[in-house]
């Protein structure tokens, strides 16, 4: 099993969401967050005008995944999430050893 | 276990309900118990005797028995009580139990006041109807004497009650014994009442208590257990049984029960706080406090009332000016005057005059002591009353978990946040009207922005706002939700996104400024969930886009000379003139048509010198005067300025005293810092006062805009061109708004040069001193 871990901008939300429901993705943890990356003191410019940036708001998308599911979630989740632009964010893939459902005890993949 | 099984075929009947249904259930338990005490060995002289809700016969079908077996102190009692309480514990049923002998029942009752509370209660069961009889008695007696030693500690039950529990009213999941307003809180008002320190509850009290008990009944029946706190799950099937029409119908009934109670009990409380301290005022022989606090108002004894020649039957602009001093001051308004209110107040002539839309203004922005305010007027239907569209709102549940509130108390909690925030904003009254009906059109069919947005128009019109202002208020409506919507969920580089906003706030700065505070103050009144520093960044990221796309509006270069004022002028004659006036109100005079207006304009031409300005503000406070708007321009080497003035105490200002103060005061032979400090120690500075002092460059050509913003205060405007004045600015042009309780003056500057007021340092110090002058100090 693999933890896919997507750090995305707020408004690709929606679209990673509706991507993960097509392709079977039963469940998903989303939470605000902060940071930055390579944009760290970074200016954009924005018609114009300087925009400073310090640590920027994005969504934490976390999604537990059978192993050879795992390549396929991470395509559908950049593609939906990728605007092209600097902050798009990242996607990162974890070996996960064990998995329970706490409601009925259910482990490894009868879990996920 | 017969009882067991008895009870259950009782509470499958569900045609039996509500005080059927506690009555039978009291009978049933009633005739087990007397069964149970006569099986017993009848040596002992006892009485069962009920307490809690089995005393008062309205037992909760799965409550617990609060029983005392009273006993004369003789022999047997220890067997009697056995055979008693065993079979109850073996039945399974929950028991609250006591054996006492009358001495007892007294001791416990003068030093434990939740005892004392249940000890009324008392309903004789089975035995000595003597021993009963005589621990009732024993039971008021030491109540009536004792209540003033346990009213604190029921106080403080109360309080602690609110934090672990909250307040019924607001609840989506509400504790309908526990949370305040709710079934204990009857019994406390029961228990005020019997000691004689309040009236008994009125029928609105008793009427929401019996639906509490109704619910509560229903609930224990469907969930088939002790539940007190009405569950999400089961309010559909609960809403069914008591006849609501919906679990919202349901939700909105208990709301308003809730309401009631709370209401109910504040008006007890303070009553009996009262009633104490005057008891011991008495004593003391201290006085009474009594406080002008506006036109007709006045408070008295920690209660705001109508002075003795105030007439809510021809003055329509009181109510609002009452509860508007009332939420200044942080007082409640007199139950009495509330109800003179209902019986006498006209309604307010539409459009409505601007000095009541004011006190509306004024009401908003006094901050968190205006809900209690509000919810005053809301318990007598007065803000039904006002605005008709409030009756959509009232005490309707919001099926979201990150609200605190009902729609009703969310408007007046959001009122409440913007007042922080008006000095954020460059028209404070309309944050404060938006806030107050932002969610305005929730409960009506489809998107309640959009339906909110006509109501708010529809209100708008109705309390007279130009139409420039109702289609900003309208606008702050229908698009109060897209700043965080945009934020979170739209691509921030998009210019669609940009493009979006800009037209929502039909390209004006103002308004999107306005726009940001209402979702401010939205999110703080909606609870804890609902704002974060990350929505905050993304909120504050795209007002900053946004921001270089919109135009600001221009900041007042007044005014065009009335005819008056250039005749002053060219005669070179200093003048003091009404250009209007109010006549000095009579009985005869149709005031609700007026609305209580006591709005005039006085023209005031005088050599332009250092320090005018000032002495002029500081003269009309003195006669108190307050200045809503003001427009101060030059003309050759005579300042010529405009004030609309109202009264504040509505006694408008003998003219001739006025004029003879202001040739006093060219000459130099008036001593008007005496007279101002007098009138300042009176009516002090209020304790918050924040304040924000803006700069905007490029809107004259030869002069710098300083503009302040804070909350209003007796002689504000003279301390700060007194503190401008100090700085060496030459104030060129004013404009000064009064708008509610709040004050955006903006000042046209030069600095002592002559030039534009552009060096930093300069900019810092007059800041300071503004703030200063702002909080009454020193500059």
């Amino acid at each position: 099993m693999r933890l896919v871990t997507a750090i995305v901008k707020p408004f690709k939300l929606d679209d990673v969401k509706k991507v993960l429901e097509t392709i079977g993705v039963a469940g998903l943890t989303v939470s605000e967050v902060q940071g930055y990356g390579r944009q760290k003191g970074h200016t954009e410019v924005y018609r114009g005008a300087e925009y400073q940036v310090d640590f920027v708001p994005k969504v934490r998308i976390e999604v537990l995944v059978d192993d050879l599911d795992s390549t396929r979630v991470t395509d559908v989740i950049v593609e939906a999430a990728r605007t092209g632009s600097i902050g798009d964010g990242k996607v990162w893939v974890t070996a996960v050893e064990d998995v329970v459902r706490v409601r009925t005890g259910e482990r490894g993949t009868d879990a996920l | 276990m017969a009882l067991r099984q008895s009870r259950v075929e009782l509470l499958g009947r569900i045609e039996i309900r509500g005080a059927d249904l506690r009555s039978t259930l009291s009978d049933l338990y009633d005739d087990w118990l007397r069964g149970l005490l006569e099986q017993g060995d009848a040596d002992a002289e006892v009485a069962l005797v009920a307490v809690g809700g089995l005393g008062r016969r309205e037992p909760a079908p799965y409550g617990d028995l609060d029983l005392v077996l009273v006993h004369d102190g003789g022999p047997g009692v220890r067997a009697r009580a056995e055979a008693l309480w065993y079979p109850i514990w073996d039945s399974g049923l929950s028991l609250d139990h006591s054996v006492r002998t009358i001495p007892e029942v007294r001791a416990v009752a003068e030093r434990d006041a939740k005892a004392a509370l249940g000890l009324l209660d008392a309903r004789h069961v089975a035995g000595s109807k003597w021993l009963s009889d005589s621990l009732r008695a024993a039971a008021y007696e030491v109540w009536r004497a004792r209540a003033h030693n346990h009213l604190p500690a029921l106080a403080e039950a109360s309080r602690l009650r609110e934090r672990i529990a909250g307040e019924l009213a607001f609840l989506l999941e509400p504790d309908l014994k526990e949370s305040l307003g709710g079934i204990r809180d009857c019994l406390v008002l029961r228990a005020l009442a019997a000691a004689q320190l309040v009236d008994e509850p009125d029928v609105g009290v008793r009427t929401a208590r019996t639906l509490l008990l109704d619910v509560r009944g229903e609930l224990h029946r469907r969930a088939g257990r002790c539940l007190d706190r009405l569950l999400q799950q089961e309010q559909s099937a609960v809403a069914l049984a008591v006849g609501a029409a919906d679990a919202d119908d349901l939700l909105r009934s208990v709301a308003a029960a809730g309401r009631t109670v709370r209401f109910a009990s504040d008006i007890a409380w303070r009553t009996v706080e009262s009633e104490l301290s005057r008891r011991g005022r008495w004593r003391a022989r201290r006085r009474v406090d009594r406080r002008p606090l506006a036109d007709g108002v006045v408070e008295y004894d920690g209660e705001v009332l109508l002075a003795r020649a105030a007439e809510p039957a021809w003055d329509a602009g009181l109510l609002l000016r009452a509860a508007a001093a009332a939420a200044a001051a942080n007082l409640p308004l007199s139950p009495f005057t509330l109800r003179r209110f209902v019986a006498e107040s006209p309604s307010i002539p539409v459009p409505w005059p601007e000095s009541v839309r004011n006190s509306l203004v004024r009401l908003l922005g006094a901050g968190h002591g205006a809900v209690p305010v509000i919810e005053a007027l809301d318990q007598y239907g007065l803000m039904s009353r006002l605005l008709p569209s409030w009756e959509q709102v009232r005490s309707r549940p919001q099926r979201n978990a990150v609200h605190r509130f009902t729609v009703d108390r969310h408007l007046m909690e959001c009122a409440a946040e913007a007042s922080a925030l008006t000095m954020l904003v460059s028209r404070p009254d309309l944050l404060l009207l938006a806030a107050l009906l932002h969610d305005i059109g929730k409960g009506q069919p489809g998107d309640h922005s959009e339906s909110g947005a006509l109501i708010a128009a529809q209100i708008g019109a109705q309390i007279g706002l130009p139409e420039e202002d109702i289609d900003v208020l309208t606008r702050l409506v229908r698009h109060h939700l897209l700043l965080p919507t945009a934020a979170t969920r739209r691509d921030p580089d998009d210019p669609a996104t940009i493009e979006s906003v800009v037209t929502a706030v039909g390209g004006s700065s103002d308004v999107l400024e306005l726009l940001q505070a209402l979702c401010l103050a939205d999110a703080r009144a909606t609870g804890p969930a609902a704002w974060s520093d990350w929505k905050a960044v993304l909120v504050a990221g795209l007002v900053d886009r946004v921001r270089i796309e919109v135009s600001g509006a221009t900041r007042p270069v007044p005014a065009v000379l009335p005819e008056q004022a250039r005749l002053a002028v060219r005669l070179d004659r200093p003048t003091i003139t009404p250009l209007r006036w109010p006549d000095r109100p009579t009985p005869s005079d149709d005031k609700a048509a007026a609305g209580s207006e006591s709005v005039g304009e006085l023209l005031v031409v005088a050599p332009d010198t250092a320090g005018l300005l000032s002495r002029l503000a500081g003269l009309l406070a003195v006669h108190g005067l307050d200045v809503v708007t003001a427009t101060v321009t030059t003309e050759g080497t005579h300042a010529v300025n405009v004030f609309r003035v109202a009264a504040r105490f509505g006694r408008v200002a003998d003219l001739d005293v006025l004029r003879a103060d202001f040739t006093a005061l060219l000459a130099g032979r008036f001593s008007l810092a005496a007279r101002l400090g007098a009138a300042e120690r009176a009516y002090p500075v209020p304790a918050d006062t924040a304040a924000r002092v803006v700069w905007f460059d490029g809107q004259a050509s030869d002069a710098t805009i300083v503009e302040v913003r804070t909350a209003d205060s007796i002689g504000l405007l003279y301390r700060l061109t007194g503190a401008l004045e100090r700085c060496q600015l030459d104030v060129r042009s004013a404009r000064i708004s009064t708008l509610g309780g709040s004050v955006v003056d903006a000042f046209a500057v030069r600095a002592a040069d002559g030039g534009l007021v552009g060096d930093p340092e300069l900019r810092r110090t007059v800041e300071q001193a503004l703030l200063a002058a702002v909080e009454g100090k020193p500059a």
